[in-house]
């Protein structure tokens, strides 16, 4: 066999071929990649800076592209965050693998820096035109531009064409990429649904938007608190491998072994060292030197400290949306009837610290800003790994698997047999976590652990519980409504024929009337009690913030003023009828509709806790 | 129950809840449930009789529907009975149709289709323990196609006056039995020796041309699969009237065995209340038999269990061995032994099989029929 040379390549030559493993493997998946590379970035550097963000975002079309079927798409993307010192700006946008968050373990949006240089490679893949930057920074007088391309054979970032410009800006980014892409809106990866989602999730966020076909939008902040993420805690032993472990100990210098497990490690104490003694090490090798420790003795130090037990990692690194600012941000989705929101204590999974947040709201019919959702076609599903949207491959990620393990039915809501939820609901789940584990470097499912699905259907039960108690106030109003409408259309129909067959007179055809109304007014109170109590587990649930109604005060004011008014004898309500010949609407007119007249007609107004 | 007291059985019934609604007091209609679980078998009786459930409707804001169309339907069939007009199923679902289009305070009773009025006419049934037919409402005269040169009936017409049909002057036509066989008077011309009711009408209809009725003195019949009301209540009648031993013969599988000929024998659970007009007890099991495979070399082949209807029709001769009555009952036990020999092997034999014996020879059918018959090889 022939010897073949043998050559290495730079990390920008590996993407450059492979672009679709992080996120350009369509026109459609190109567009949004771009987008959300950017607006990662800019929503973390706000974040860093403790600046409210408020961003601008156009997306138009540019003309044809030089791919097949695809046009040549404009994207924009502009932060008030506190602007890339120049000398910053090729490597963010020009350099794989260069970031300020790599490997830091926290709740940041991005992770590793290889995606906005991606978006840059794709931009100069396709339009032959790298990424035009516009930076300032508070200290600047004029703005820095630029446009940035990868070297790809070296991995590095170029700035052409850089100049400085008047900015009206006191500080900030903006990017502008053009790429061969195609725009789609809707649909679970349209464009839409992605800023719906970010939105959605950063309640902080005021955004403006243009996009093709529509005026353009702006979405104002619901949250004035900047969400700080907390800072990394140390590692616990048990997350690592043997290798990590060792290279671990080369960042402490000379330091005993005890010290560095001491200062390196969390949840390592003087007791747990008296544990590992107690595991086979001797005290020797934990009062030596790290640097001085052979590989032997810290394999046996490494299988010593597993074979311990220690607490659980600290969930203090992990960062939450929060109930109450979540349930602000629901009302962005579009017009809502009610929705519940929960924010699970963060906790433990796969070693890893992670906490769940759900928000599942109901949409009036028609009215949702995001597509499919009709009383029978599945409920909406909104994913978020660490507030970023996730919008493709959703079978496989563990939020739909916890969705569709959860007996929704129980809850009110139709369900095909292990399937998602049907209606005009949408459910949003979010996870947060320094460690999320993605099956695919474009960071679109996160891998189903039985720990994690497990959480995340617990996460939802509870919310699914704290829904169901308004779904069953509606089902106990339907219930009435039903009840109120049998009477007055059957009950004049059976004692006729009964009168016809039997030819009974006048006087027997009134009393049995009288009767029947007398008799089936008993089950109507029943219901009406029924509803009564139903009412108040909402009003209850409402008041301690479990649940949020759109106009509560209103409806369930209205709702128990009619309860009460019809409550002992549903003669009183039929005997109106009667008597005004033409009142029957107002006899059996649900409590429900008349809420919803009143809903249409009054500002929003939202009750919570 | 006797046809006249239909009316006054309804306006007694109708009566009785008009009282109760003028005394405020809750009515309940009470029917007897007619379930496999509230059947009963005795082989002295010879066919399912209904057990002591009864099914309760009391009037609340949830049955007012139900009634009502029950009430509505029921004076339906009372101005039918008075005039003597007759209707199908369809029919009295198109009439209420016309009732409700015509009367829009009547709009309520509208049913969005045939299932919804059918289910209010089987519940009149039982609330008032009578046949459909009671109510002049018919089925379509289905199966049952009978051929003899010997039998003579005489039908009693609505008014009274008499059709006398002589079975052997129709040729190759066959007599055509009515849904209300109970009108039916019938005569032997001959002795008859037998009655034969093969499952399949085309066997039925080849066994005829070949000659099967002028060889022997019988009565030829198809039964065009799961019998009829008219099926069920001509048996019953030949077997009632004319005395004459009735064999079945029809496929080899567990749907023959446990839809077609448990019915034609014992009546089905779902009709528990007439199954004494509508059932033959004596009916015997001629084939094709187990037995009969291997002693005839016959083709058979295995059931294709993934085969949607097979699979349900094997699970459903499961359950049956262990709810059915009639299967459960020891005086059945050839019959129940033919379904675990289906069961457990699984394979199936058509009744045309017998045609693979002597595939030149029209007539071998014919022969084996007769030679099992003769030599009593049926169960």
């Amino acid at each position: 066999m022939a010897k073949q040379k043998i050559t290495s390549s730079s990390t920008a030559e590996y993407f450059s071929k492979n672009l679709q493993q992080v996120g350009f493997s369509s026109p459609t998946k190109a567009v949004l990649t771009t987008l959300k590379e950017a607006i990662d970035n800019s929503l973390d550097a706000c974040e860093e800076a403790g600046i409210l963000p408020e961003l601008v975002v156009e997306i138009e079309k540019a003309g044809a592209g030089t791919l097949k079927n695809t046009d040549l798409v404009r994207i924009y993307v502009e932060d008030n965050g506190p602007g890339l010192e120049v000398e910053e700006v090729s490597a963010v946008f020009g350099e794989y693998l260069a970031s300020s968050k790599f490997g830091r373990g926290r709740c940041s949006r991005g992770q590793q820096g290889i995606g906005i240089s991606a978006a840059t490679t794709w931009a100069q893949l396709t339009s032959a035109k790298g990424v035009r930057v516009v930076t300032k920074t508070a200290k600047m007088r004029q703005a820095v531009t630029g446009v940035v391309e990868v070297d790809i054979k070296h991995n590095k970032g170029v700035i052409k064409d850089k100049k400085t410009i008047q900015w009206t800006k006191p500080h900030g980014v903006s990017v502008e990429f053009y790429i061969d892409g195609r725009i789609q809106l809707n649909g679970e990866g349209g464009l839409m649904t992605y800023l719906l989602g970010t939105t959605l999730v950063n309640p902080h966020l005021t955004l403006k938007y243009t996009v093709p076909e529509q005026k353009a939008q702006k979405v104002e902040r619901v949250s004035d608190i900047c969400p700080s993420i907390p800072d990394a805690t140390t590692p616990h032993p048990h997350t690592m491998k043997l290798g990590e472990f060792i290279a671990h100990s080369h960042l402490f210098g000379r330091i005993a072994v005890s010290a560095w497990l001491k200062k390196g490690f969390s949840r390592i104490t003087d007791h747990v060292i008296g544990e590992i003694i107690k595991n086979g090490v001797s005290k020797k090798v934990l009062e030596q030197s790290v640097d001085k420790t052979a590989d032997a003795d810290f394999k046996a130090l490494f299988s010593a400290i597993h074979k311990t037990e220690l607490m659980a990692p600290s969930t203090r690194s992990v960062m939450t949306i929060g109930e109450a600012a979540f349930s602000k941000s629901v009302r962005r989705l579009g017009e809502v009837d009610f929705f519940s929101v929960l924010t699970r204590k963060p906790t433990i999974c796969d070693y890893k610290p992670v906490a769940v947040e759900v928000a599942i709201a109901r949409l009036k019919s028609g009215t949702a800003k995001i597509a499919g959702e009709t009383d029978d076609s599945p409920a909406t599903i909104l994913r978020f790994a660490n507030r970023v949207p996730l919008q493709f491959d959703k079978a496989a990620c563990a939020m739909v698997r916890a969705i569709e393990t959860v007996n929704w039915r129980t809850y009110g809501l139709a369900q095909p047999k292990d399937s998602l939820p049907q209606g005009p609901y949408v459910i949003a789940v979010s996870l947060v976590s320094p460690f999320i584990k993605f099956k695919n470097a474009s960071k679109e499912t996160v891998d189903a652990s039985d720990e994690l699905v497990e959480e995340m259907r617990r996460t939802l039960i509870q919310a699914g519980q704290r829904l169901s108690r308004h779904i069953r106030k509606e089902s106990k109003e339907a219930d009435l409504e039903e009840k109120l409408r049998h009477i007055e259309q059957f009950c004049p129909i059976l004692v006729d024929c009964l009168c016809r067959i039997t030819k009974a007179p006048d006087s027997r055809k009134k009393k049995a009337t009288e009767g029947i109304i007398k008799l089936l007014g008993r089950d109507v109170n029943a219901a009406k009690r029924d509803l009564k109590e139903a009412n108040t587990a909402v009003k209850d649930a409402v008041s301690k913030g479990k649940v949020h109604v759109v106009n509560t005060d209103d409806v369930l004011k209205e709702t128990e003023e009619e309860i009460e008014s019809g409550s002992d004898d549903v003669e009183g309500d039929d005997a109106k009828v009667k008597a005004s010949g033409k009142g029957k609407k107002a006899a059996a007119k649900p409590a429900k509709k008349k809420a919803e007249k009143k809903q249409a007609t009054t500002k929003e107004k939202r009750v919570t806790a | 129950m006797k046809e006249e007291t239909v009316p006054q059985l309804s306006k007694k019934l109708c009566n009785i809840l008009l009282t109760d609604l003028e005394n405020a007091r809750r009515p309940v209609l009470e029917a007897i449930k007619c379930s496999l679980d509230n059947a009963k078998y005795s082989p002295s009786v010879g066919y399912l009789t209904p057990g002591s459930k009864r099914v309760r409707t009391e009037l609340n804001v949830s049955s007012v529907q139900k009634m009502s169309r029950a009430i509505f339907l029921l004076e339906i069939f009372l101005r039918n009975l008075e005039t003597g007009a007759v209707n199908t199923k369809r029919e009295i679902y198109y009439i209420s149709k016309g009732e409700t289009k015509h009367n829009p305070s009547l709009k309520p009773l509208d049913f969005a289709d045939q299932d919804e009025s059918d289910s209010v006419i089987d519940f009149i049934c039982e609330m008032l323990e009578c046949y459909r037919e009671e109510l002049n409402c018919f089925a379509n005269d289905r199966g049952g196609q009978t051929y003899s040169n010997q039998l003579e009936v005489t039908e009693t017409m609505p008014d009274g006056e008499k059709a006398v049909v002589d079975l052997g002057s129709l040729g190759t036509s066959p007599f055509q039995p009515k849904n209300r066989p109970q009108s039916l008077q019938l005569r032997a011309k001959k002795k008859i020796d037998f009655c034969l009711v093969v499952e399949s009408e085309g066997t039925a209809n080849t066994f005829v041309a070949n000659g099967f009725c002028k060889r022997n003195n019988c009565i030829l019949m198809g039964a065009q699969g799961v019998p009829s009301n008219a099926v069920r209540g001509w048996c019953k009648l030949i077997q009632d009237q004319l005395k004459i031993p009735i064999y079945f013969f029809g496929d080899l599988d567990a749907y023959t065995m446990q839809n077609i000929y448990r019915t034609l024998k014992a009546g089905s659970a779902a009709s528990l209340i007439r199954n004494s007009d509508f059932s033959a007890p004596d009916v015997k099991f001629l084939g094709v038999l187990p037995s009969d495979i291997k002693k005839y070399d016959l083709n058979d082949y295995p059931v294709k269990e993934n085969d949607l209807q097979e699979a349900r029709a094997l699970k459903k001769a499961s359950d049956a061995l262990k709810n059915d009555p009639f299967f459960k009952d020891k005086k059945n036990k050839g019959v129940t032994k033919i379904l675990h020999w289906l069961l457990e092997n699984k394979r199936r034999c058509e009744q045309q099989a017998l045609f693979t014996v002597d595939p030149r020879d029209p007539t071998m059918p014919e022969k084996i029929i007769l030679e099992k018959i003769k030599a009593g090889d049926y169960v």
